[in-house]
């Protein structure tokens, strides 16, 4: 039983793992949904339990796609040692980023991170040798998962390749809930909830930041070079400031409270978006008041809204304090 | 003619036109501690009511002056009826709130003027070019020059010499003291965000006949005032305009220097304003 409650959100996002195939027609979309998530789980990690608001996801998200794009067309490698390597370039930009905006905080941080997210898409947009500037890196191969030449897992077909990103979100989605529930996840926490204090006990909250932008970054590239594989181009739109923005809306849509309200987020993104851009083309007017609506009446997002309604349904009120919820936002 | 002369003239031209854009956000930003990313989206809608005013056979200079002001009138009305209910929440909200306020207005643009972009037309008496000499220059751009350079003037003026300037200043230092010496804080809120847009609409009427006017250039735009704050320091007049002015030279500089990357230094000279003063060129720690 214990071991249920300590992961109950890790089963949920199973549930929902092994439910999509079932829901919908196209493995492409459902693949896009959990990609999405896994991007998103990386920017929660750093609203939701850091503190961190950063505009800059996209980043991660474009050089996840060019690197593993690179390593696959240029250098051929197979993808074992490719994906290792993109979640690789992700962390080292992510620290190189970092490096620059933790030293700011708050808003100031999000301008930085939202400047350098400008910054990385120009600088991909000018050297064409390794993005293909306005076109895209073309032509990315989806090759099987084999080690040491045995095939494991042909990503050939959408559902294949389904499988294939859910189990890497899986693998994901559990690690990352052991480093929120972990040492770590609660010193972040603290930090999230009042830095000055964090610091004064004596936390190193600068280099705490920067582990876990590091982390978020790995994360946001794995999500990005996947995309890159289920589209077969690494396009210059995935590094760029909508690619940033999509990223962090979808995080505060799902809600910051826990992991499982990332994979909420993007679902419901990734899946209205599909739909509503197929019957009116103008669908981001309705997004832009949504968006308002959220920050205007629901800030804890939609995972907020199941939880408000499962408590109408058992009809109780206060529910226990949970752990994870700020002690009060300024 | 020495073309770096010009290129330098040039970007003066535009760097005052940055400044001015990103004078109203620093302003909002200053007092209402509040990243307005819907700023852009104003200065959108100031170069497409500048397009419609012509079209409808308006006056150019009668566009400059009504449509600033409708659409700070439009911004005066949001804060009072929308904005100013996220105030207490945290700042991912404010965010959310304008990046959706944006997302509606480009969209609504969209929808009434099409994808394309439009041309405006600049007045007769402002079109081709002067001379002094061996110094060519279009009279537009000179124009846009020694207006925002008017402009300027007339902010400082507001913002240092009047009763609302100085309660602006004294709120962005301390808004509880402001409403503590019996001044209404929330009627100055409204105007200041009011007239922070009304300057975004302003710098995309006198851009419309520069660069024309398209459904994009508001995002763009908003990448630009971003960093012109960053640069010269958020909150700060002068760091608007110093930090405009900067950006616009190395901008125009680099198109000549090296085309393709002309976007890109503009965010490498961010980048090395940033590693030597983290809070922007004269922003405060």
């Amino acid at each position: 039983m214990q071991a249920i409650k300590d992961n109950h959100q890790w089963l949920m996002a199973l549930a929902v793992v092994l439910a999509m195939p079932l829901l919908i027609d196209s493995g492409s979309l459902a693949s896009e949904v959990l990609i999405y998530a896994l991007a998103v789980l990386g920017c929660n990690l750093l609203l939701g339990f850091t503190g961190l608001l950063s505009f800059g996801q996209g980043i991660f998200f474009g050089v996840g796609s060019y690197t593993l794009g690179n390593l696959l067309v240029r250098l051929d490698l197979p993808l074992a040692a490719a994906l290792p390597l993109t979640v690789l370039a992700g962390v080292v930009s992510a620290v190189l980023v970092g490096w620059l905006a933790i030293r700011q905080r708050n808003v100031y941080f999000a301008l930085l991170t939202l400047a350098m997210a400008q910054m990385f898409y120009f600088l991909a947009y000018t050297m064409t040798d390794l993005t293909g500037g306005d076109n895209g890196l073309l032509g990315v191969p989806r090759p099987p998962l084999s080690i040491l030449g045995v095939e494991l897992l042909s990503l050939e077909s959408p559902w294949q390749f389904y499988r294939f990103v859910a189990l890497c979100f899986l693998v994901a989605f559990w690690l990352l809930q052991r480093v929120t529930t972990s040492v770590f996840g609660r010193t972040l926490l603290a930090i999230r909830d009042n830095e000055a204090r964090a610091a004064a006990v004596g936390y190193d909250v600068h280099g705490l930041k920067l582990a876990v932008f590091a982390l978020s970054g790995g994360v946001t590239a794995l999500a990005g070079g996947l995309l890159a594989m289920m589209a077969g181009i690494a396009p210059l739109s995935s590094i760029e400031y909508h690619s940033s923005e999509m990223i962090l809306v979808m995080t505060i849509i799902g809600g910051t409270s826990n992991l499982f309200a990332s994979l909420l987020g993007a679902g419901f993104y990734v899946l209205s978006a599909d739909w509503l851009s197929f019957i009116w083309p103008r669908w981001l007017l309705l997004l832009g008041v949504l968006l308002m609506l959220v920050s205007l009446y629901m800030q804890r997002g939609l995972w907020g809204v199941l939880e408000s309604l499962w408590r109408l349904l058992r009809g109780r009120r206060g529910a226990a304090p949970d752990a994870t919820q700020p002690e009060q936002r300024p | 003619m020495n073309v770096y002369l010009l290129q330098v003239v040039n970007g003066i031209g535009i760097g005052m036109l940055y400044f001015l854009l990103a004078v109203g956000m620093s302003i909002i930003f200053g007092l209402l501690r509040f990243v307005n990313f819907a700023h852009g989206a104003f200065y959108l809608l100031g170069a497409y009511f500048c397009y419609q005013a012509v079209e409808w056979g308006l006056d150019f200079w009668l566009a400059l002056a009504i449509v600033p002001l409708a659409v700070g009138f439009v911004g005066w009305a949001l804060e009072r009826a929308v904005l100013r209910h996220v105030y207490d929440k945290a700042h991912e909200f404010h965010i959310l709130l304008t990046v959706g306020l944006a997302l509606i207005i480009q969209e609504g643009v969209i929808m009434v003027w099409g994808p394309i972009g439009e041309n405006v037309a600049p007045p007769d008496v402002l079109k081709g070019v002067v001379m002094w000499g061996a110094f060519i220059y279009p009279k537009y751009r000179l124009f846009v020059i020694l207006f925002t350079a008017v402009i300027a003037a007339g902010l400082w003026w507001l913002l240092e010499g009047t009763r609302l300037g100085s309660a602006v200043r004294a709120g962005s230092e301390s808004t509880e003291m402001v409403s503590l010496l019996g001044l209404n804080v929330t009627q100055i809120f409204s105007l200041t965000f009011g007239l922070g847009v009304a300057t975004a609409a302003l710098a995309g009427v006198l851009a419309a006949p520069i660069r024309g006017a398209e459904p994009f250039m508001g995002l763009e735009a908003l990448g630009i005032a971003f960093v012109v704050v960053v640069v010269g320091g958020m909150g700060r007049f002068s760091g608007a305009l110093v930090g405009g002015l900067l950006i616009g030279i190395v901008q125009s500089l680099m198109s000549t220097l090296w085309p393709q990357g002309a976007q890109l230094m503009i965010y490498v000279a961010m980048g090395a304003v940033l590693l030597l003063r983290p809070h922007g060129l004269l922003g405060r720690g």
